[in-house]
């Protein structure tokens, strides 16, 4: 008789319990569901590229040498940016892509990892030697924007970013090898 | 001093029993569980409130990225 209000009292904390983790549950499903929603109907997602790259010729030749650097525009009309990132600088330091294009983002490190993100957009991702780090994706102002390291990559780490130069279409013209440089001011 | 409290001064704290009316105890704990469910779910419902406008307000309109 005497340990019935105990009984009823855990009853009740049981069940406010279950309530808390059914509410629990629907905020996972919800929140899960808002990433598929998500990835599906606006096609935003994780950059994620599994393609090696041999980081001790990276510079020698192939995609990555020097001359190839920086933005190209193919027969298609593709825009791609290939950009090092290496200790302490991105090259090159300032990258012009088109204002509503697909760009693609191309990013190899040869020597530790490093990351970056562009001020203002989604861009956000790790580069790590041996691996080329792809992102897609379409800018929609026209104007300059950082592209700082946030991968602590050693003591100049503070001192390496680029910058974004987003240009309507009237200034984004291409060189007759496919090649596009900053505008300089 | 009345011999009550005399006793209570000689005996370490953690032995002293608290003078509590059984009754009122367990009104308290009849509703002490939705105080502690209001607090949280208000904490949560805060949360979620800050990543939807995040979301809603900052990530999308940034446009699309992969």
């Amino acid at each position: 008789m005497t340990d019935r209000p105990a009984e009823v009292h855990e009853q009740r904390i049981l069940g406010t319990e279950l309530l808390w983790a059914f509410g629990v549950g629907i905020l996972v499903a919800a929140t899960l569901s808002v990433v598929v929603f998500t990835a599906l109907s606006r096609d935003i997602n994780p950059p994620s590229n599994v393609e090696r790259v041999d980081p001790k010729t990276l510079h020698l030749s192939g995609e990555f040498a020097e001359h190839n650097l920086g933005t190209t525009v193919g027969p298609d009309g593709r825009v791609t940016a290939r950009i090092i990132a290496t200790q302490f600088m991105f090259v090159p330091r300032c990258i012009a892509v088109p204002r509503g294009r697909p760009v693609t983002l191309r990013i190899a490190s040869p020597d530790v990892i490093h990351g970056l993100l562009i001020t203002g957009t989604n861009v956000n991702t790790m580069v790590v030697p041996g691996f080329v780090a792809q992102v897609h994706t379409e800018f929609t102002r026209s104007e300059d924007v950082l592209m700082p390291c946030h991968e602590y990559c050693g003591l100049g780490h503070s001192e390496m970013w680029a910058t974004v130069q987003v240009m309507t279409d009237d200034r984004f013209k291409p060189a007759p090898d496919g090649r596009v440089s900053c505008a300089q001011r | 001093m009345n011999p009550t409290d005399r006793s209570a001064a000689s005996e370490p704290p953690s032995e002293v029993t608290d003078d509590i009316d059984e009754a009122a105890l367990a009104e308290v704990m009849r509703v002490t569980p939705l105080g502690a469910g209001v607090l949280a779910g208000s904490a949560v419902a805060l949360l979620v409130l800050g990543y939807l406008a995040i979301y809603l307000l900052v990530f999308l309109p940034r446009g699309p990225v992969g």
